[in-house]
């Protein structure tokens, strides 16, 4: 099946920095693509190309067939895009809006409907200006899907909601993909990749560091367990029974001076085995013993920080970049 | 179906956009207290306090022409300025500053069916706005519409509202945020109305303000739609150098109106 976005090898230079240095993907139709990474790693600057409001310096890119830069209403016709922060005309209603925007597609759902979905079926005769932050996000949510798009550009959508809000989002966000609509997210949040993502690009300045599912990116799979724990008073790491060779044990940095322990190893499981066999025998409380997976975040935060260090100078550009796309072109 | 078929049906949908698009701004035009007071309820206002004060005074300088009868379509010069230049100019700066013209950009609707559908609804607030205040000086103050020079009445309100219009958007690129509109526009066209024949005749007492008056576009206007009033105008009421200086600056106000509508949809 053809690919709802493919990009190749794409570059975008400002004045004064490069804020994409070739960056290479696809994203499926029906797929929930998920872009993650600090700000300034080029996500909005990427995001923007797509949605045909930034020109790209060289690469190629392509939307729903179309070349974004040419900017056809064929294929704005298609799309549905949220952006961070974006006005709407405060003087009309909910009702109004979602009407009047409707009318600019060729294909569009009915309004009723989409304010029911984004439940702002209290607010409908509500002027947009007296809407909360968090309804002017659901009136954005109902723009965006109002002509019925294929593909949706969803840019941070959930930043600045309440936990109830942001899993009611969520939910609405899974009833495009069971629709068959292509989703591109961008998000600051692990949870959110996590939750909704088929699969997740990690960018960092400028660069796709890692894509692959939730589950396998940066071969989280694959990397060893953790297992914590802290030891009492007057035993020390030196006691602890034999472990398997590949075992890495250090004083756990999160918990401090305390005794605290970590212990990575491919073979959680025996390792496991060997210590709490090893405590129940001697008698000694392990406190706080735990054995897991590094987290997304963890893996996201070790990907994005081989980055910045040793280029200390990198982020900061890169930042700027990010900020210089805010300002109206 | 022909390509130029489809181009033609294309054309039709885009005309129902601008038309659909005239009728929300006109909703929410008139729904802003603030706009529809600045633009209707102010010269309204002007009008009636103006009128009652000078009731019975008649212009010497002006051959004997009763106030009202120069007063009336001076307010009616002053308002096709507030609405058309004003409106214009914080209409595009609030779609440039509040990211609404970034969302439009997304949409298929093409952003000059917009900005034309906004222009119209100007156009028709003029044109309300006049007819209110020509209405109120007729009912309360008698004055008379001649219908001998009213072709050269409605040919000049035309050509002011072009001139503004195009001059409003153009002057949007000047507004850094919407807060800063209204004290940016108040200072350019308050002046401007004191010095251009709307409020009272100048009289020749400071020529050098009367030449600059003259070169700008409200003067004109005002004389224009003055002279069409006057009870001893001949023929159709066309004053030819008024038309011809609103020509000018609507010509001037089209190629930055072009100007800054390319860099509205520009992209980097």
């Amino acid at each position: 099946m053809r690919h709802a976005i493919e990009v190749t090898d794409l570059h975008k230079r400002y004045a004064e920095v490069q804020a994409l240095r070739g960056v290479s993907f696809h994203v499926g139709a029906g797929e929930v693509f998920c872009m993650l990474g600090p700000n300034g790693a080029g996500k909005t600057t990427c995001t923007e190309i797509l949605e045909g409001h930034r020109l790209a310096s060289s690469g190629a890119v392509s939307v729903l067939g179309h070349d974004p830069a040419r900017g056809e209403r064929a294929m704005r016709e298609r799309i549905g895009v949220v952006l961070q922060s974006c006005g709407v005309q405060e003087d009309l209603t909910v009702a109004e809006l979602v009407e009047m925007y409707g009318r600019y597609y060729p294909r569009r759902r009915s309004a009723e409907e989409l304010i029911e979905l984004v439940e702002l079926d209290a607010k409908r005769d509500a002027r947009a200006g007296t809407l909360s932050g968090g309804q002017r996000r659901r009136l954005d949510l109902a723009l965006a899907l109002v002509g019925d798009p294929d593909l949706i550009f969803l840019d941070e959508p959930t930043t600045g909601f309440d936990p109830h809000a942001r899993r009611q989002a969520w939910s609405t966000i899974k009833s495009l993909c069971s629709l068959g609509k292509t989703v591109f997210l961008t998000t600051h949040y692990m949870d959110e990749a996590q939750h909704l993502a088929d699969r997740v690009a990690v960018m960092a300045a400028g660069r796709i560091v890692a894509l692959g599912s939730p589950q396998e990116l940066g071969g989280r799979d694959a990397l060893p367990s953790e297992i914590r724990f802290t030891l009492p008073e007057g035993v020390g790491v030196g006691e602890l029974p034999q472990l398997p060779p590949d075992a890495d044990v250090q004083l756990d940095p999160d918990r401090g001076t305390g005794g605290g322990v970590l212990v990575r190893t491919a073979e959680g499981v025996a390792a496991a085995h060997a210590l709490t066999g090893w405590a129940l025998e001697r008698g000694i409380e392990l406190r706080g013993f735990s054995v897991a997976q590094p987290t997304l975040e963890d893996v996201y935060l070790a990907l994005t920080a081989q980055d910045g260090e040793g280029s200390a100078g990198a982020q900061p550009a890169a930042a700027v970049a990010e900020a210089g796309a805010g300002t109206p072109g | 179906m022909s390509a130029e078929q489809a181009g033609s049906a294309g054309l039709a949908r885009d005309l129902r956009l601008v038309a659909w698009q005239v009728r929300y701004e006109q909703r929410a035009f008139w729904r802003n207290r603030r706009r529809s007071i600045f633009s209707l309820a102010f010269p309204l206002m002007f009008l009636l306090i103006f009128g009652l004060l000078n009731r019975h005074s008649h212009l010497k300088s002006l051959g004997g022409v009763s106030y009202i009868t120069f007063f009336v379509p001076g307010i009616v010069a002053y308002t096709v300025m507030v609405v058309g230049f004003t409106n214009m100019a914080m209409s595009i700066a609030l779609l440039r500053s509040e990211g609404i013209l970034k969302r439009l950009k997304a949409t298929p609707m093409p952003a000059s069916a917009y900005l034309i559908g906004v222009t119209l609804s100007t156009v028709l607030t003029i044109f309300l706005a006049t007819a209110l205040l020509l209405l109120v000086g007729v009912v309360v103050f008698g004055v008379s519409i001649r219908a001998s020079t009213l072709p050269g009445l409605i040919v000049t309100l035309i050509a002011g509202t072009a001139a503004f219009a195009t001059l409003g958007i153009a002057v949007s690129r000047l507004i850094p945020k919407p807060d800063s509109g209204s004290p940016i526009l108040m200072f350019i066209t308050l002046p401007l109305a004191f010095f251009s024949n709307v409020f009272f005749p100048l009289g020749g007492s400071v020529k050098w303000l009367e030449t600059i008056a003259k070169a700008l576009p409200l003067q004109p206007l005002a004389d224009g739609l003055q002279s069409a009033f006057y009870p001893h105008t001949t023929g159709a009421g066309f004053v030819g150098k008024d038309l011809l200086t609103l020509a000018i600056w609507t010509v001037i106000g089209c190629w930055l109106m072009v100007k800054t509508m390319r860099t509205l949809s520009a992209k980097d």
